[in-house]
């Protein structure tokens, strides 16, 4: 086992750990009943997909400053799990808010925004795939990131003018009961974790990719100027 | 700083010559916007009772797709003489240059608005009023930044029919979210049109800053 499988392996098991905590330590809200249950790890992805986003941002800037190749990786790994988990944050609340509220969506401020927060991140993974690898890929990719990372808190904001239904942050009120909270706080940390390893492995990707595209250029460049030589 | 006004204003004529000459971009605009109203009117139920509800959903509808044709030819006969380039090698900045192509793609939509909202009033019996006209001007200058900007950038990348859509309308939701707003409360919703207004000009700032900050990372490349 590598340390990349180590570390796999131990964000699988700390996740394992927090579904417990939620299914089995949590208990069931009175009001809600046991749907209330997807709250832990709806937030807790949503939190680790902004923490996703800002490397993105974070290594787009850099890479416009410096055109640092470590910084366009990580914002390259950072989109990618970022997807996903904005993707998970999404379909749980969709499935919270059937039961809840009655309905799939609503046009509220915060699904508004996520909903746009992945529109625009799978935008990002579109621009890596189609525009031409390397400096223009990165350069571009780089500008959308940083667009719309700007462009999430935009939307939410002119959203918010119409009634939010999105229920506020129980977390900053004090409103959840001490087991609950201890839930909350662990499986957020465990989903961080998991996220955290999901960027370390796409890293690693991102590097071997960049270093066999490297590879083939460099024989690319060895085989072309002998069959330029002009036969004799 | 004289000079940079000088060069954007030189591309925006030059722009805006090309088109007078060949009238090409402004008559198909107009008869796609048309052409939507007419979409419309056979999507919905219309009547005087529903039209106002409806009419402000059917203009950014048509306004944000004519501007996503708009802005994508802004930059496509740059690309097919491979003029943009030869811009570039001057000493002109390129945050100029891409000012002016936002400038001439932007008067170019603005043409186009000038033939859907009379007809949005004719067709759909809804007031064409000065408030209107406002939301939807000030809508076109950062829906014009951001469009430009994208285009400049998928202009270099294939499929960019199908990636200029994907990645300019999130950006322009700013825009149709306050607009539609404004235009909403012109038609006689309730609600608060100066602060729609405020809105509008807070996004116009923002974004083109951003973009002529952005822009030359695009243009450069």
């Amino acid at each position: 086992m590598n340390k990349y499988e180590k570390a796999a392996a131990a964000a699988v098991g700390l996740m394992l750990l927090a579904a417990g905590a939620i299914f089995f330590y949590a208990p069931t809200d009175w009001l809600q009943g046991p749907a209330q249950r997807i709250f832990y790890l709806h937030v807790s992805s949503a939190i680790a997909a902004y923490g996703c986003f800002a490397v993105v941002l974070l290594g787009s800037v850099i890479y416009l400053r410096n055109a640092s190749l470590a910084a366009d990786r990580f914002a390259r790994s950072g989109a990618l799990v970022g997807v996903i988990f904005t993707t998970v944050t999404l379909v749980m609340g969709m499935l919270w808010a059937k039961k809840v509220w009655g309905t799939y969506w609503a046009w509220d401020a915060r699904l508004t925004s996520t909903l746009v927060l992945w529109i625009v991140y799978a935008g990002y993974l579109l621009v890596r795939r189609l525009a031409e690898p390397g400096r223009q890929a990165a350069r571009f990719a780089a500008v959308v990131g940083i667009f719309g990372f700007i462009d999430v808190p935009v939307v939410h904001f002119s959203v918010q003018w119409w009634k939010t239904q999105h229920p506020g942050s129980v977390i900053v009120r004090d409103a959840l009961p001490p087991e609950m909270l201890a839930t909350f706080l662990f499986t957020m940390a465990c989903t961080v974790v998991l996220a955290a390893v999901m960027i370390a492995i796409r890293y690693r990707i991102e590097t071997l990719a960049d270093g066999q595209v490297a590879v083939i250029e460099e024989r690319s460049a060895v085989v072309t100027p002998r069959e330029a030589e002009p036969t004799r | 700083m004289t000079n940079s006004f000088a060069v954007a204003f030189a591309v925006a004529r030059k722009d805006l010559t090309a088109e007078w000459r060949t009238r090409e971009l402004v008559p198909a605009l107009a008869q796609f916007v048309v052409l939507a109203l007419v979409i419309a009117n056979f999507g919905f139920q219309i009547d005087a009772r529903n039209a106002p509800s409806i009419a402000p959903g059917v203009l950014w509808l048509a306004l944000v797709f004519a501007g996503l044709v708009a802005f994508g030819r802004a930059f496509a006969a740059e690309r097919e003489q491979a003029s943009l380039e030869a811009m570039l090698m001057t000493p002109a900045s390129p945050v100029a240059i891409f000012a002016g192509k936002a400038i001439a793609a932007g008067l170019l939509l603005v043409g186009c608005e000038a033939i859907l909202l009379p007809a949005l009033s004719l067709f759909f019996g809804t007031p064409m009023s000065a408030p209107i006209v406002a939301a939807v001007l000030l809508a076109t200058i950062g829906m014009a930044a951001l469009g430009c900007l994208f285009a400049a950038m998928v202009a270099r990348i294939r499929s960019r029919e199908l990636l200029l859509p994907l990645l300019t309308l999130p950006l322009w939701i700013p825009f149709i979210v306050a607009g539609g707003h404004a235009v909403q409360v012109a038609m006689g919703a309730g609600g608060s049109y100066d602060q729609a207004l405020a809105l509008l000009v807070d996004f116009d700032i923002l974004f083109v800053v951003l973009t002529s900050l952005a822009a030359r990372f695009v243009l450069d490349e």
